[in-house]
C-alpha cells in the first residue's frame, strides 16, 4: 500500500493485523521505591518515591506486616515499557507486597524491545518479606523481560511467588507468538542460592503440549528462612500431582506448580501460600 | 618451592606428549567409564517412567529433547562454553548450582563435577577446580587445550546417552532402541553446541517445569534405583 493512500483513505481497523504505526507509540514507564523500618512492634514506611505509571498503595491492615500494593496505572505492559520496583526492608521490619490486579502483558510490535519489569527487594537481619504478586497473563504476541532479584540476610524470612498464565483459556485465546524471559535471583548472605531462568520463545501454544502437557499456568515459589526445610512434608501434602517441592538446603525450599489454567492453579497455590505465610493472602487476591 | 612445581610441569608435559590426539582425550573424558558416577543419576527420568509419562522409545526421545533444548542440556552447554573461555569458575559454579531446581539435581551436578575435576587433576595434573559438572568440564577443555566445539557436542551427547541408558534399564527398552535414540538426538546436540559457543550467560534458561517437578517428586518415590 502506498503511503499517500494510507494517509488519505480510511485505515483498516484491525490493528492486530496491520503494520506497526509510523510513529513510535508512547511507552509506559514507572518507578517505585519503598523502604520499611521497624518502629516498636510495627513496621512503617521509612522512605517512599513513585514516578510515572508505578504506584504503591497502603491499605490499612490488621496484621503485623506493613502491607503495600503495587499498581501499574498504565493498565498492562507492552513492548518497550519499563517498570521498576525496589523495596528495602530494614533489620527486624516486615513487608508484604502484592499487586492490585493480574498483570497483563499485551502484544508487542515484533521489532520492539520487550517490556521490562525489574523488581529488586532486600531483607535485612531478622526481616520478613513476602512478595505475592497476582498472576501475570501473557497475551498473544507478548514480549517480556522480567527480573526479580532478592537479597536477604541469612536470618531473614522470605516468600516469593511468580505466576505465569499463557493466554486466557476461557476466552479461547492462545499464545502463538511469545518472547519470554523471566528470572528470579535469590541472594542469601551474599551468595546466589537460587537462579530460576524461564525462557520461552516462539509459538508457545505449540510447545506447551510437550513442555507442560498442555497446561497453561505455571507458578514458582521460593521460601527462605532458617530451618524452613522442616516444613517440606506439610507443604508437599498440599500439592497436586503436577507440582513438586524440594529443600535445596536447610533454609530454602523451591516449589514449581503446573496447572491446567489460572483458576485450577489458585486451588493449590492459595492454600500453599496461606500455609507458608501462616496468614490470609493480601486483600487484592480475594477481590 | 620451585622444584616440585617444575617437576609437575615436566610430568604434565610428558603425559600430554603421550596422548597428543585431542579427540582421544575427549573420548576418554566423556566415556561412561570415566569415574564420575553418571550411571547413578536419572535427572528425574525415574519419576517420569514410574508415573507413566515416559513409557516407550518415542516418549523417552521427547523427554530427552525437552531436557536438552529447554532444560539443563542447553544451560549446561552455555556454562561449559563460558568456563572454557576462562571465565571465573567459582562464579560460574555458584550459578550452575543455583540453577538447579531440586536437591537431587543440585547433588547430581555438584558431585559429578567434583569427581570429574579430581580425576582430571590426578591423571593429567591439570589445574581444574572443584565445580559443578559443566563448569569443571569447561575448565578441563581449557586446561588440556581441547577443541571446545567438539567438547560441547560431546557433553550434550554424553548427557543424553547416559539418560537414555537409564531409560533403557527402567522402561525397559532394547539396547538397539537406546542407540537409535542417541543417534536421533545427535543433530540436536550439534545445533545446541554451536549456539552455546557464542551465547552469553543471559541466554541461559529454558522452560521445562514438568522435568523440574519430576526431579522434585523423585525424592519421595516409594522405590527408586537412581539418586535423582
Amino acid at each position: 500500500m502506498d503511503q499517500k493512500t494510507a494517509e488519505d483513505g480510511p485505515i483498516p481497523y484491525d490493528t492486530a493485523q496491520t503494520a506497526r504505526p509510523a510513529i513510535a507509540p508512547q511507552r509506559a514507564k514507572g518507578k517505585a521505591y519503598l523502604a520499611v523500618k521497624r518502629r516498636g512492634d510495627k513496621s512503617v514506611i521509612r522512605d517512599l518515591a513513585m514516578a510515572g505509571s508505578a504506584k504503591l498503595l497502603f491499605p490499612r491492615g490488621a496484621g503485623p506486616m506493613l502491607d503495600a500494593v503495587f499498581l501499574n496505572s498504565a493498565g498492562g505492559v507492552t513492548g518497550g515499557d519499563d517498570f521498576s520496583l525496589s523495596a528495602s526492608v530494614d533489620d527486624g521490619a516486615s513487608l508484604r507486597l502484592s499487586t492490585q490486579a493480574a498483570e497483563r502483558i499485551y502484544r508487542a510490535p515484533p521489532d520492539s524491545a520487550p517490556g521490562r519489569i525489574d523488581t529488586r527487594l532486600t531483607a535485612g537481619q531478622g526481616a520478613a518479606l513476602h512478595w505475592l504478586p497476582q498472576e501475570t497473563i501473557l497475551f498473544d504476541g507478548a514480549a517480556l523481560d522480567r527480573r526479580l532479584r532478592i537479597e536477604m540476610a541469612a536470618d531473614a524470612r522470605v516468600i516469593a511467588c511468580e505466576t505465569l498464565i499463557f493466554g486466557r483459556a476461557a476466552m479461547g485465546e492462545s499464545v502463538h507468538d511469545l518472547r519470554l524471559s523471566d528470572r528470579i535471583d535469590l541472594i542469601r548472605d551474599g551468595r546466589l542460592v537460587l537462579a530460576d531462568r524461564l525462557r520461552l520463545v516462539g509459538n508457545a501454544a505449540a510447545q506447551l503440549g510437550r513442555l507442560t502437557g498442555g497446561a497453561l499456568a505455571v507458578a514458582s515459589v521460593a521460601v527462605a528462612a532458617p530451618g524452613v526445610a522442616a516444613m517440606l512434608d506439610a507443604l508437599r501434602a498440599q500439592l497436586p500431582a503436577t507440582a513438586g517441592a524440594s529443600a535445596l538446603d536447610d533454609g530454602l525450599i523451591f516449589v514449581r506448580l503446573v496447572a491446567e489454567d489460572g483458576y485450577v492453579l489458585r486451588q493449590s497455590l492459595v492454600p500453599l501460600l496461606r500455609l507458608l505465610a501462616q496468614d490470609d493472602l493480601p486483600r487484592p487476591w480475594m477481590l | 618451592m620451585t622444584i616440585p612445581t617444575a617437576t609437575a610441569r615436566m610430568t604434565r608435559r610428558m603425559i600430554t606428549a603421550m596422548t597428543t590426539d585431542p579427540h582421544l582425550t575427549l573420548h576418554q573424558l566423556f566415556s561412561p567409564a570415566f569415574p564420575v558416577g553418571a550411571f547413578a543419576w536419572s535427572h528425574g527420568l525415574e519419576t517420569a517412567i514410574q508415573e507413566g509419562t515416559v513409557h516407550d522409545a518415542a516418549t523417552l526421545r521427547v523427554w530427552l529433547e525437552t531436557v536438552l533444548s529447554h532444560g539443563a542440556g542447553w544451560s549446561d552447554a552455555v556454562l561449559c562454553a563460558q568456563a572454557a573461555t576462562g571465565r571465573d569458575s567459582a562464579e560460574l559454579s555458584e550459578l550452575a548450582s543455583a540453577l538447579t531446581p531440586s536437591k537431587e539435581r543440585r547433588a547430581e551436578t555438584m558431585e559429578q563435577g567434583r569427581a570429574f575435576a579430581a580425576t582430571v587433576r590426578a591423571v593429567w595434573g591439570a589445574d581444574v577446580p572443584d565445580a559443578a559438572y559443566p563448569v569443571a568440564v569447561g575448565c578441563a577443555l581449557r586446561a588440556l587445550d581441547l577443541p571446545v566445539a567438539d567438547g560441547l557436542r560431546l557433553i550434550l551427547q554424553a548427557f543424553a546417552a547416559n539418560l537414555t541408558s537409564a531409560g533403557v534399564r527402567l522402561v525397559p527398552l532394547g539396547q538397539t532402541d537406546g542407540q537409535r535414540i542417541t543417534l536421533a538426538l545427535a543433530p540436536l546436540c550439534a545445533a545446541l553446541a554451536e549456539r552455546a559457543l557464542t551465547a552469553d550467560l543471559d541466554e541461559i534458561g529454558g522452560f521445562a517445569p514438568l522435568i523440574d517437578v519430576a526431579s522434585m517428586r523423585h525424592e519421595t518415590l516409594y522405590s527408586r534405583i537412581f539418586r535423582s
